[in-house]
Order: structure tokens, then C-alpha cells, then sequence
């Protein structure tokens, strides 16, 4: 009993890494697959991978998972027989590697949701097992450079033989770190990166060194390939070192002359570079539920500041002198912002991490259509709150996964057009004002056919919004044929709510027919607490969120048209009487009575109209009165009693009262079907 | 042995019961936040202790017709699984001990036109108690679609 309740502590952590390892394997044999294409072999990439399958196991094991456990350790066989034969990894091992990560991670996954994790797949393992067995086609090593005998595994040694068939010098450098480099910035991770960067770091080994004294250095002796000249190897692993000496790697007993000097290892110094990677930065990993409990606390601390606002006025408004408690009410609403920036960077992830799946996802995608796609990840250095990036990533995976089903033509087509074979999928994110990314989806591919989605839609289109519109409709397919990527429907309904809806953002279609289409969602980076207008309608308070609203304006009678609405079996009467026409700058834009349309009328004339553009189209509002603009938190309703389409959230407004958040655009949908039915 | 406690609460002419296990505690009742498009039957939202939650008028719910609040109007929050919801009353007061034997099965007819809500009938010292079905009051069948 108390077992099983341990365990369960974990399964929080287990899956958190797991995943992420399982993503990072899938990344290596992503790499492995490239620089299979290009006859080269990555080592390293084959020694990552090969740690994260054993930590997997180790992981597993610890959680009793057998299954995955099993599953990892054929991989890690099969691994390691590639990085003895010098990182060579054939197509068909990358292939089912990639088949066996897949298998692991929907076991995670079943962990996560405390689902039966389905057996051993018995038949995959022996694949596997198969794979292993082939010979691989490892060369005869030749040249050990003395003094690295046994330091070197047969992969790294392969990599300088390598080195050697191709003419590129081989490297000993030793780096020593000193109180002067630390100062300047250069530690052994800054020389690791720099030398990385200029040649292949074959391996770095540290020493122990003994001082003058009692004291002990330590010293890092690195092999590096690299056509750098020796004074910039110099100068990238910091000058003031004299232990550099060119080394052609035909002369194995060169390497050997000025490598390793015979100072023995010190005792207990750990295998690999495994404690060199520990130094940079330090990361904790902290489960998301709770940044979501600090966030939630700093909610409480919002709410009880607008409360002590209110009784602050209270105060005045009886003609006590309030200076001092506004400027320490001030003083602290600023402190609660800076509160907030910090708790947000903390729930930060980067943009590229989050897009990192897409790889995957097109890879399998371009395989089962049989077209040649390239997916091209432009992110920069954007960063968004977690909480989005999980809500983000399946309408991105909606619009990927289209775009190669449905936009990208066949190669023979797409050359006959003049295009390059090879469709391009590009996903970018820019960062937009200071609360806003853009992320942009847009595709080479056909187009979209707006004159054949008119004619299924039976409605003219005249441009981009209209189509947009037609197309985020629930179920609604260009496709009459069911195929298995995309299935039935387009899905574009789904990309519509999670941008729209759910993170109160903008979701905008741009296509040429013959030339691509992108797909362009503005999100705003965090959902937590959102800037809102708050007004009055009949006797409740609502607020919406201020990003939607374009202008505010007031309402008085001689602008506004209430057509005609002869009475209609059936429907009723409010219904017909919330919309009328509003002038505008000259546009005539329609008016609705928001007190009308949710049944709350209070019969006092509106005042205010807020302004909302829908698919492109202003639509305005009314009203009764405007309270105020402010940042408030929101919390999503989730009960079932009260999930009710326009009605998105709750948040407080200092009254202690719940204040309900709404979605115009949706509100008027509601309206439309109402009327329409 | 705290499985006999009931908190009792009345609606309309008659007394009902809940197993004090499914309430969490009681509120008196101000004012709700109504909300457009719900059920007649939900009251609006409430805060509770930080939270926000669904308020179910019983008085709509058994099919009575609206009454003036009064100061004895009460909220018990229940919970149902992981939800929270509000049942208004139009008061409570006694948590009582109602042995499970005491409990019988209500007349045919009492259920058939109780729509369910009503699963047994204690006698206690002479008064008669309902017990009612809780996540049945506050429609646990929308939570299933």
C-alpha cells in the first residue's frame, strides 16, 4: 500500500523526463537519419541517444514499468553495437529505433494517465534483436594514440581515423582553468562550445593536477578535429595556453608525444565528460502544477488588492485624506506586477522546444502521402507560457498535418507547376507588441480553391476572412474522401476555438491558389491574467477581453436604425429586436442589444457599444454603461451546469462576487443560429 | 459511525436529507451571479471560500414556484466526484443521526412524481426526512453529455 503511494509521488517526475528523453532520442535518430542522407556519421549524437535509452531504462525500472524497460534496453543494444562501429546506424535501425521510441512514449504516456500500459511488444524486441545481429561494418582501427589508449572508445577512435582519411588535422589541447579565465568568462563549458563550434570535440578528459603545496588543479585534456589553424584553436581554447600542438593524424605517435603528459587520472575522476556537462546553468525542473499554485496564490493577492482599492475609495468618499494609503497601495500594485512578470518567466518554455514534435509529425506524414515535404522551424529566441503552449500545439498539429495532406501537391504535379519536388512547410514565431507571438503556418502548396469551397458552401466568397469563415465551421471538409491523416473534417473548427476561445487570440487565413496559403495565429504569451474592459448590462457586470474590443463608442438615437422585424412563428420576440444598423465613419454596422441577447434587458436605453471585428467585419455592442479597464485574473468554467456557449470564464472583480467573462464572437454566433432557425 | 449524519434542510413543506459526508459546509445566501443561457434551474454563481460555484435553486429544481429569500436561505455545498456545487434551500439548520435502517424505500408514486430527486423516507421522532440524490440535483447526467 504504502509502496504503490510512493510510487504514484513520482509518476509526476517520471513522466515529465521521460518524455522529455523520449524527445530527445527521437531528435538524435532525426539527426542520425540526415547524416545517414549525407554518407557522414555522428558519434556523439549516437552516445546521446544511447544515454537517454539507458536513462529511460534505469527510470522505468525504478517505476516498475517493465514493458518500457524491456523496450529500452533492446534499443540500447542495438546502440551500442552502432557506437562501437563508429556511430553507424542503418536507415532500417534508425527506422525502427524511431518505431521503438514511439512505442515507449505511448507507454509514458499511459503511465501519465494512469492507464493499463499495454505488454511487451514481443515482435518489435526481436526486430530489434535481428537488426543487431547483422554485421556491422566496422573498419580496423589502427592508430591509438598512445597515452589515450583506453580513454578512447572504438567510435571516438573511428572519428580520428576518419579524420585521417580525410586529411583533417587532429588536436590535443589542454585547457586549465584559472581564476583570470573565469573573470573574462571562459570556463571549460565556454571552450567546450567554442571548440565545438570550429571542429569536432572528440573528447574531453579531466585531470587532477597537483600544485605548489596542498593545492590541486585540475586540467582538461580535449582531442579536437578541426582545419582551424593552430593560432585560432590557440586563441578559442584561451591564449595564454601553451599546451596546443598540431597534430596530422598520420602520426599517431605525435598525438601521443604531447597528449596526456602521464599525469595519472585522478582517483575516482568520473567516467566520459559526464561532470564537465553539469557545469552551466543551473535548471531545476519543477512540475507545472505547481507554477500553477504560485500562480493561483498570486491570483488571491490580485483579488484582495482590488478589495483593498475598493475600501480605499470607500474611505475617501467619507472625506478622509487616503494620500499615504493610495501611494502604499500603489507601491505594492507595482510589486505585484514585477510578482508576476517573475512567476511568469518561470513558466516559460521556448517556442523551438514546443514546435520540436512537428519534426516528427512531418517525417511520418511525408512517408504515409508519399510527397516529398521539408518542414522549415523558424523560432528564434520567442518564449510563451506553458499553459499556451499546450493548448497551442494541437491546432498547430491541425494545421501542419493539412497543409501536407491537403495543400502540398504531388512531386510530378508540383514540378510540372515549376515548383522544387520538395513542398516546404514553414512554422515561424515572432514575437508581437509585448504580450502577443505571432506563429505563422504557411505552406507552398496549391492553395485554396475559394470558388470550389463556394460552390460546397452554396455562398459566394469574396475574400480571404469569408473564406476563413467558411472553413472554421464545425465539420466542414474540402475533402470528400476520408483520408487517414486528416480524417473527415478539416478540423479547422478546432484551430478556430483553441485560438480564438480558449487563448483569446486571432486565427487569420492568407492563400493564392497555386502559391500556398499561411495560416497566421496571434496568441498572447500567457492566459492567466488578461487586460479586460468590464461594463454594465442589465444589473451584472461583465468584462471582455480588451484585446478583442477595437473602439468604444457612445450610443445616442439619431445614429442608430432599428429595420424592420415582422414577428415570425416560432421564434421569439427578443430575438428579433436585438440587431439594428449603427453609422460609423460612414459604415453602416450592425448593432446588437447584448441586454437582448442574453434575456438580461433592464429597458434602460444602452449607452456604450463595444466595437469587435468578426471574420474581418466590425460588429458592435451595446451596453449600458462602461466600468473600467483593468488586469484581472481568470479562472475557465468547467462545471457542466453552467458551461454555456458566449460565456468563457469568471474572474473577480474586487466585490467578492463572481464577474462572468464573455465571447462576443461566439454570443454572435449564437444569435445568428437563433435567428436563422 | 459518522455515516448516519444528515444534514437536514427544508424546501417548500418538506424536510430533506444529505449525507453530512457529501456536504462540505454551509453559506447563507446574498446573491448570485445569473447565467445567461443555464438551466432555469441554476440559480447563478457563487464564491465560496475562493471559489466559484454553481448554484442550484431547489425551489425550481422540485417544481415549486418562486418565494420571496429570506435571511434562513441557505447554501450547502456539496461535492459530487471532483465537483462542487451549491444546493439553495430554504433552510437549514439540524444535523441529525438517522441510523441507515431507518431509512425505507418511498412509496411508487412519491418516487415516480419525484422525478427520482427522493430515494428513501426516514421517520425521525414523528417528522418525516427525504433523502434526496445529490449528484442527481445537480444534473450529474450533463456531466456524461
Amino acid at each position: 500500500m504504502s509502496e504503490r503511494v510512493d510510487l504514484q509521488e513520482f509518476v509526476g517526475a517520471f513522466v515529465a523526463e521521460a518524455e522529455e528523453l523520449a524527445a530527445a532520442a527521437n531528435l538524435s535518430l532525426l539527426e542520425i537519419e540526415v547524416a545517414n542522407t549525407e554518407g557522414t556519421t555522428r558519434p556523439r549524437i549516437v552516445r546521446d541517444l544511447f544515454r537517454a535509452l539507458h536513462t529511460i531504462k534505469g527510470l522505468a525500472g525504478m517505476m516498475g514499468v517493465e514493458p518500457i524497460v524491456e523496450i529500452a534496453h533492446a534499443l540500447e543494444t542495438l546502440i551500442r553495437s552502432a557506437d562501437r562501429a563508429g556511430g553507424l546506424l542503418s536507415p532500417k535501425a534508425v527506422e525502427i529505433a524511431l518505431q521503438g521510441i514511439g512505442e515507449i512514449s505511448e507507454r509514458v504516456q499511459a503511465v501519465a494517465e494512469r492507464r493499463q500500459v499495454a505488454g511487451i511488444p514481443v515482435q518489435l524486441i526481436a526486430t530489434i534483436a535481428s537488426i543487431d545481429a547483422e554485421p556491422a561494418a566496422t573498419r580496423l582501427i589502427k592508430k591509438i594514440p598512445s597515452g589515450w589508449e583506453g580513454r578512447l572508445t572504438v567510435g571516438e577512435l573511428q572519428q580520428l581515423d576518419h579524420a585521417h582519411d580525410t586529411a583533417i588535422p587532429v588536436w590535443a589541447v589542454t585547457f586549465m582553468p584559472s581564476a583570470s579565465n573565469v573573470t573574462r568568462g571562459i570556463t571549460i563549458a565556454s571552450v567546450r562550445r567554442d571548440l565545438a563550434a570550429i571542429g569536432e570535440l572528440v573528447r574531453v578528459f579531466p585531470r587532477a593536477l597537483a600544485g605548489p603545496g596542498d593545492a590541486t588543479g585540475v586540467a582538461f585534456d580535449m582531442l579536437l578535429i578541426s582545419k582551424a589553424s593552430r593560432d585560432v584553436i590557440a586563441a578559442t581554447a584561451a591564449t595564454e595556453l601553451v599546451d596546443i600542438v598540431a597534430v596530422v593524424a598520420h602520426s599517431a605517435a605525435a598525438v601521443a608525444e604531447i597528449a596526456a603528459s602521464g599525469a595519472p587520472d585522478a582517483p575516482g575522476a568520473p567516467d566520459r565528460d559526464d561532470h564537465v556537462t553539469a557545469i552551466g546553468r543551473a535548471v531545476v525542473r519543477v512540475d507545472l502544477s505547481r507554477l500553477d499554485e504560485l500562480q493561483e496564490q498570486l491570483s488571491l493577492l490580485i483579488v484582495s488588492r482590488f478589495r483593498l482599492e475598493h475600501e480605499i475609495a470607500a474611505i475617501a468618499k467619507l472625506g478622509h485624506d487616503v494620500r499615504r494609503l493610495r501611494e502604499i497601495a500603489q507601491l505594492q500594485g507595482r510589486q505585484l506586477r514585477d510578482l508576476r512578470r517573475a512567476i511568469l518567466r518561470a513558466r516559460m518554455v521556448r517556442v523551438a522546444d514546443v514546435l520540436e514534435p512537428l519534426n516528427l509529425l512531418v517525417r511520418g506524414l511525408a512517408r504515409s502521402t508519399r510527397r516529398p515535404v521539408q518542414l522549415v522551424l523558424e523560432a528564434g529566441d520567442t518564449e510563451l507560457d506553458k499553459a499556451v503552449a499546450d493548448r497551442l500545439l494541437p491546432a498547430l498539429i491541425h494545421l501542419v498535418r493539412n497543409a501536407v495532406d491537403h495543400a502540398i501537391e504531388a512531386p510530378e504535379e508540383r514540378a510540372a507547376a515549376g515548383k522544387p519536388t520538395t513542398g516546404t512547410v514553414r512554422v515561424s514565431c515572432v514575437a508581437v507588441a509585448a504580450n502577443h507571438i505571432e506563429l505563422v503556418v504557411r505552406d507552398d502548396g496549391q492553395g485554396i480553391d475559394r470558388d470550389a469551397i463556394a460552390r460546397r458552401a452554396k455562398r459566394p466568397i469574396a475574400s480571404d476572412a469569408e473564406l476563413l469563415e467558411v472553413l472554421t465551421r464545425p465539420g466542414f471538409s474540402t475533402r470528400e474522401v476520408a483520408t487517414t491523416t486528416s480524417g473527415r473534417g478539416l478540423g479547422m473548427d478546432i484551430v478556430q476555438r483553441v485560438a480564438v476561445a480558449e487563448l483569446g487570440g486571432e486565427l487569420a487565413l492568407q492563400t493564392t491558389l497555386g502559391a500556398g496559403t499561411a495560416f497566421t495565429l496571434r496568441v498572447p504569451i500567457t492566459i492567466a491574467v488578461m487586460d479586460v474592459f468590464s461594463f454594465q448590462c442589465g444589473a451584472q457586470c461583465f468584462v471582455v477581453p480588451a484585446s478583442l474590443v477595437e473602439e468604444i463608442f457612445e450610443v445616442s438615437a439619431e445614429t442608430v436604425s432599428v429595420g424592420p422585424s415582422p414577428p415570425r412563428p416560432g421564434a421569439g420576440a427578443s430575438t428579433n429586436s436585438a440587431v439594428s444598423l449603427f453609422e460609423h465613419r460612414g459604415q453602416a454596422i450592425p448593432l446588437l442589444s447584448l441586454g437582448a441577447l442574453l434575456e438580461i434587458d433592464s429597458g434602460a436605453r444602452a449607452r456604450k457599444a463595444l466595437v469587435i471585428r468578426r471574420n474581418g467585419q466590425p460588429m458592435a455592442f451595446s451596453v449600458d454603461r462602461m466600468i473600467g479597464r483593468q488586469e484581472v485574473v481568470v479562472r475557465s468554467i468547467d462545471d457542466p451546469l453552467v458551461t454555456v456557449p458566449g460565456i468563457t470564464g469568471t474572474t473577480d472583480l474586487g466585490d467578492g462576487r463572481p464577474t462572468l467573462m464573455l465571447d462576443l464572437n461566439e454570443l454572435a454566433s449564437v444569435y445568428r443560429d437563433r435567428v436563422a432557425s | 459511525m459518522t455515516n448516519d449524519l444528515h444534514v437536514t434542510f427544508r424546501v417548500g413543506t418538506a424536510s430533506y436529507a444529505v449525507p453530512a459526508a457529501q456536504v462540505l459546509h454551509l453559506e447563507s445566501f446574498e446573491n448570485a451571479t445569473l447565467v445567461p443561457g443555464a438551466p432555469a434551474y441554476v440559480a447563478g454563481l457563487v464564491q465560496v471560500r475562493g471559489r466559484v460555484v454553481p448554484v442550484v435553486d431547489l425551489r425550481v429544481r422540485f417544481g415549486l414556484p418562486p418565494v420571496e429569500r429570506t435571511i434562513d436561505n441557505r447554501v450547502l455545498v456539496v461535492q459530487v466526484g471532483t465537483r462542487v456545487a451549491g444546493l439553495l434551500v430554504d433552510s437549514a439548520r439540524e444535523v441529525l443521526r438517522i441510523d441507515e435502517t431507518s431509512f425505507e424505500k418511498p412509496p411508487e408514486m412519491i418516487e415516480r412524481q419525484s422525478a427520482g430527486f427522493v430515494t428513501a423516507v426516514a421517520t425521525v421522532t414523528k417528522r418525516l426526512f427525504l433523502l434526496v440524490d445529490v449528484p442527481r440535483l445537480i444534473g450529474e447526467e450533463l456531466a456524461h453529455g
